[in-house]
């Protein structure tokens, strides 16, 4: 039996009085894959934000491996690859600058990264490919190659919680296998995985678990029990995408 | 010009003591400014900045009637400003922009008040447009303590402040406290402001607040880069525009100011990768 990793109990969300998420409850147990899938607007981001403990709930809790958001990123146990739209990519810093960002919770008040960090950081962009680029500014990056120094700085986190919000959009097929597989490589390795995607084509390959959402959890569990055609017309109201469901 | 001259121009006016104040004054606030600068363009903070700066009026003002130290009264008026915006953001629907405009103007106004009904002599020429060259022995202390601390401040959160500006959620998700680090920031603009007042006066600190760094960001793409050259533009100018006042027997501030957005249209022009001419001879390779 798999223990929970993120623990989400009765979950309401409003801002400025608009409830975005309604009594949302869901359990992802640790060394996992699930694929967060709902609309825009569905409040798949505020979940994200809630269990990275951004924004406080009206109500219910989120628990991390039994404890509070708090104490979880002090201890950089969370990682967050945020969608591309997020990013200034004209900022002054290279993608190994972006990667070290990932071990400030490690260092000390200066963050003077140490060999073990310099070490972490070139491990971290090993494994996503993205080595001979380290030194490349963050704008002068294709698409999957940005998704990719994002990814490294995650691993460099070494959170065994990793948050991915639309890590394929913009990234071709070839990223994209890779990508997966190297999320596959780290859920063997006992890392639970959160991961909002559009691409509904994709999920049965590479997800245990699937997390429905529309303005609440409608349903989620095991790919294979949640992730029907019913499922899929509820969260997406009716407007089910077919031609990607043909795909299959 | 021969060399011989270029000597003179620069050594000759430093016989006079005000002169040798001046321009060391001028040295250290172009610094700090500059340094500050890089973080102020790339938050976007230039309002802000602005805000701040106009907000400090009255407590200038109240300082000389009170005499007390210039720097604190100013900075108590800085930081309320910085405070008062906080506050009216959160507590009302009024979006940022007209928070920040309204709340600048009414600090300023009050300032404007204070100096017409003043019973002292306060020179509102010096304190709109400052007076380096005529800085008293105890302001350029009070100057030189303010600048150490921010500059101290700085180096020291260097990194934090640079993740706060790139990418908050991830220093949240790490556990910074992000809400300190704005006010952290705040108060390091606060600061600024204060020590450059006597320089360049309220009206034009804004423009030491982000021109050497708008300067750098388009001639480096690497954080460290920028900031060198941020510093090197911001002292050069606040140094050579010191020495032209003197010689032209024009305004300090004026002309510093004037001289850095020289550079800062130099570098928009010929900037080897940013430029306009690399960018429009890119253009034309790419059209067919």
């Amino acid at each position: 039996m798999k223990s929970i990793s993120i623990d989400v109990e009765n979950l309401t969300v409003a801002y400025n009085g608009k409830v975005a998420l309604h009594e949302a409850t869901v359990q992802l147990s640790s060394s996992s894959i699930s694929g967060l899938v709902g609309m825009n607007g569905s409040g798949k981001s505020t979940l994200f934000k809630a269990i990275m403990g951004f924004i406080t709930p009206r109500s219910g809790r989120v628990l991390i491996n039994g404890l509070p958001v708090r104490h979880v990123q002090k201890q950089s146990l969370i990682a967050y690859v945020p969608q591309s739209e997020e990013v200034d990519w004209n900022f002054p810093v290279s993608v190994s600058d972006v990667v070290m960002m990932g071990r400030y919770g490690y260092m000390n008040l200066l963050r003077i990264p140490r060999t073990r960090d310099r070490r972490i950081v070139a491990e971290s962009l090993a494994r996503v490919q993205m080595t001979e680029f380290k030194d490349r500014q963050i704008g002068e990056l294709s698409g999957g190659q940005k998704k990719r120094a994002f990814l490294a700085r995650a691993l460099a986190q070494q959170g065994k919680i990793l948050l991915l919000d639309e890590p394929f959009t913009g990234v071709d097929v070839k990223t994209e296998k890779a990508m997966v597989d190297l999320l596959i490589e780290l859920r063997d390795q006992g890392h639970t995985i959160l991961i909002s995607t559009h691409d509904l084509a994709s999920i049965e390959t590479f997800c245990d678990q699937v997390v429905l959402v529309n303005k609440t959890i409608l349903a989620y569990g095991s790919t294979a029990d949640v992730f029907t055609e019913e499922n899929l017309t509820r969260t997406f109201g009716g407007v089910m995408p077919h031609q990607l469901r043909k795909q299959n | 010009m021969d060399m011989q001259s270029v000597w003179q121009w620069f050594v000759a006016p430093l016989q006079y003591e005000f002169m040798v104040k001046a321009v060391v004054v001028s040295a250290m606030v172009g610094l700090v400014c500059a340094v500050l600068s890089c973080y102020m363009t790339l938050k976007g903070w230039a309002l802000m900045g602005d805000a701040v700066s106009h907000a400090v009026m009255p407590g200038v003002v109240l300082a000389y009637i009170l005499n007390i130290p210039f720097a604190i009264g100013a900075f108590v008026f800085g930081l309320s400003s910085v405070l008062a915006i906080g506050f009216i953001k959160s507590k009302t629907r009024i979006k940022e922009d007209t928070v920040i405009g309204l709340v600048f103007t009414g600090f300023f106004a009050l300032g404007l008040v204070l100096v017409s009904k003043s019973p002292s002599n306060i020179d509102l020429q010096h304190i709109l447009f400052g007076n380096v060259l005529g800085i008293p022995d105890r302001d350029i202390v009070q100057t030189a303590i303010v600048s150490l601390i921010t500059l101290a401040i700085i180096l020291v959160l260097r990194k934090d402040l640079l993740l706060f500006c790139f990418d908050p959620t991830h220093a949240r998700s790490i556990g910074l406290n992000v809400t300190a680090l704005n006010y952290t920031f705040l108060t390091l603009l606060s600061l600024t402001i204060v020590a450059a007042l006597q320089t360049v006066g309220i009206i034009l600190v804004v423009a030491m607040l982000v021109t050497p760094g708008a300067v750098g960001y388009l001639l480096s793409d690497r954080f460290d880069h920028m900031t060198w050259i941020a510093i090197a533009s911001g002292v050069f100018s606040s140094v050579v525009g010191t020495y032209i006042s003197y010689h032209i027997d024009g305004s300090t501030g004026g002309c510093i100011v004037v001289l850095q957005t020289l550079l800062f249209v130099i570098a928009m022009i010929f900037a080897p990768k940013h430029g306009l001419l690399v960018r429009s001879s890119k253009r034309l390779n790419e059209s067919p």
